[in-house]
């Protein structure tokens, strides 16, 4: 079974290769996808759709390895883009119920579902429907994956609402990672994954907190008013820092090849996320 | 006196926005070279930065995020850039809000260069 696989890969490349505008890279991206070799996989999907730029597809492709890759952002824009072109592309509809499903909207998880049912999809989705009517009386998050989700490999079962996972919605790619951090310098929300996948947030949090007192004490001195962001860059990354009332941080790290002008939109993005984070707990806590 | 780092902080000051440009050691915050706008306290300047940029290279050394190569902190009413080498010297701009931050940065970079490394 590899063996035929891999022999298809080749073949398949090779063809691409004779013929850069093939439609074999459909095929060849959906192998190495299911293979999990994500970032060829990526590679070959996105020069096809350069070339297919409103292949249906291509598009549906790019979301499937999105999701395999975490970067759920991208997932939706692209299967938004096969909904444009294909307003009745069930597979699209099924990834939108299942994205929405685990960001929490569950109102919108059931319309795309509900759609998805109507436009003739098979019993596991309105399985996954079932169970997104159900959420509030313990459905996972898993269960409605793997009825919803067109891409079943590679997706952890992230509990929905779980501040971990606060920032996915905010970033733009798994590279990108933001930690809130409170006064002490300890987690609030967010996740520091290292090279190896290891989560150092704790660590990381502990360290690049002490920054901020330095930075209060010399924007006191220099009398320059309070600060609003500090960034900087080392060989491999680039970090970025702001204060989220009252006494919090907001840290996100990013790869060097980051534009700090994107790196500033995404911290103003993040810091206002997380505001909005703090009051709406802040007062779930108090009607407690 | 003039020292070889006179030119490279000329250019800096040059900038539109730009009230100040040091270069100072990281270890004990002292002026090595100063351009400094009438009114700036070039001493605190070189005192604050330097600290700041101090603990953010050995904070992100113990995140083991690498060595810190330019860092920037804006402020209400005010920015300031450092970039620094490797090495103990360390240029330091200190900019209106307004000021083409990016135009700085290149410039600092730059300016590295001619550092000692």
């Amino acid at each position: 079974m590899t063996t035929t696989n891999n022999d298809d890969v080749r073949r398949w490349s090779d063809e691409l290769a004779r013929d850069p505008s093939s439609l074999v890279f459909l095929q060849l991206g959906e192998a190495l996808r299911r293979q999990g070799q994500l970032e060829v996989a990526l590679k070959i999907a996105l020069r096809g759709l350069e070339r297919h730029q409103r292949h249906v597809a291509a598009h549906d492709l790019v979301a499937r390895i999105a999701v395999d890759r975490r970067d759920f952002s991208r997932a939706f824009v692209e299967w938004e883009l096969v909904l444009r072109i294909d307003p009745n592309h069930v597979g699209a509809m099924k990834g939108l119920g299942y994205l929405c499903f685990h960001q929490g909207r569950l109102d919108e998880a059931e319309q795309y579902l509900n759609k998805a049912a109507a436009g003739g999809a098979a019993n596991d989705v309105k399985n996954a429907l079932r169970m997104v009517r159900r959420t509030s009386d313990g459905a996972t998050l898993s269960m409605v994956e793997a009825a919803a989700s067109p891409a079943p490999p590679a997706l952890p079962a992230n509990p929905v609402n779980d501040p971990q996972y606060l920032f996915v919605d905010q970033l733009l790619d798994e590279a990108q990672t933001a930690l809130l951090l409170d006064a002490n310098g300890y987690v609030l929300a967010g996740v520091y994954l290292d090279a190896d996948g290891k989560n150092v947030s704790a660590d990381i949090g502990a360290q690049l907190s002490g920054i901020s007192d330095e930075v209060r004490r010399s924007t006191r001195h220099l009398d320059i008013g309070e600060w609003k962001a500090i960034t900087f860059e080392t060989h491999a990354t680039v970090v970025a820092m702001a204060p989220v009332a009252p006494d919090n941080l907001i840290v996100l790290a990013a790869s060097r090849a980051t534009p700090l002008g994107l790196m500033r939109r995404l911290l103003d993005k993040c810091s206002a996320f997380a505001a909005d984070w703090l009051a709406r707990t802040h007062r779930d806590g108090a009607s407690e | 006196m003039s020292t070889p780092f006179a030119t490279v902080l000329e250019t800096l000051t040059r900038q539109r926005g730009v009230r100040a440009s040091l270069v100072v050691s990281e270890r004990d915050g002292v002026i090595v070279e100063a351009s400094v706008r009438f009114g700036q306290d070039g001493d605190r300047i070189a005192a604050l930065a330097a600290s700041m940029y101090r603990k953010a290279r050995l904070s992100a050394r113990a995140a083991r995020l690498g060595a810190v190569s330019f860092l920037q902190l804006d402020a209400e009413r005010g920015r300031i850039c450092a970039a620094g080498g490797g090495g103990d010297l360390v240029i330091v701009v200190v900019a209106d809000p307004q000021a083409n931050v990016g135009l700085i940065r290149m410039e600092l970079l730059k300016a590295l260069e001619g550092l000692p490394s």
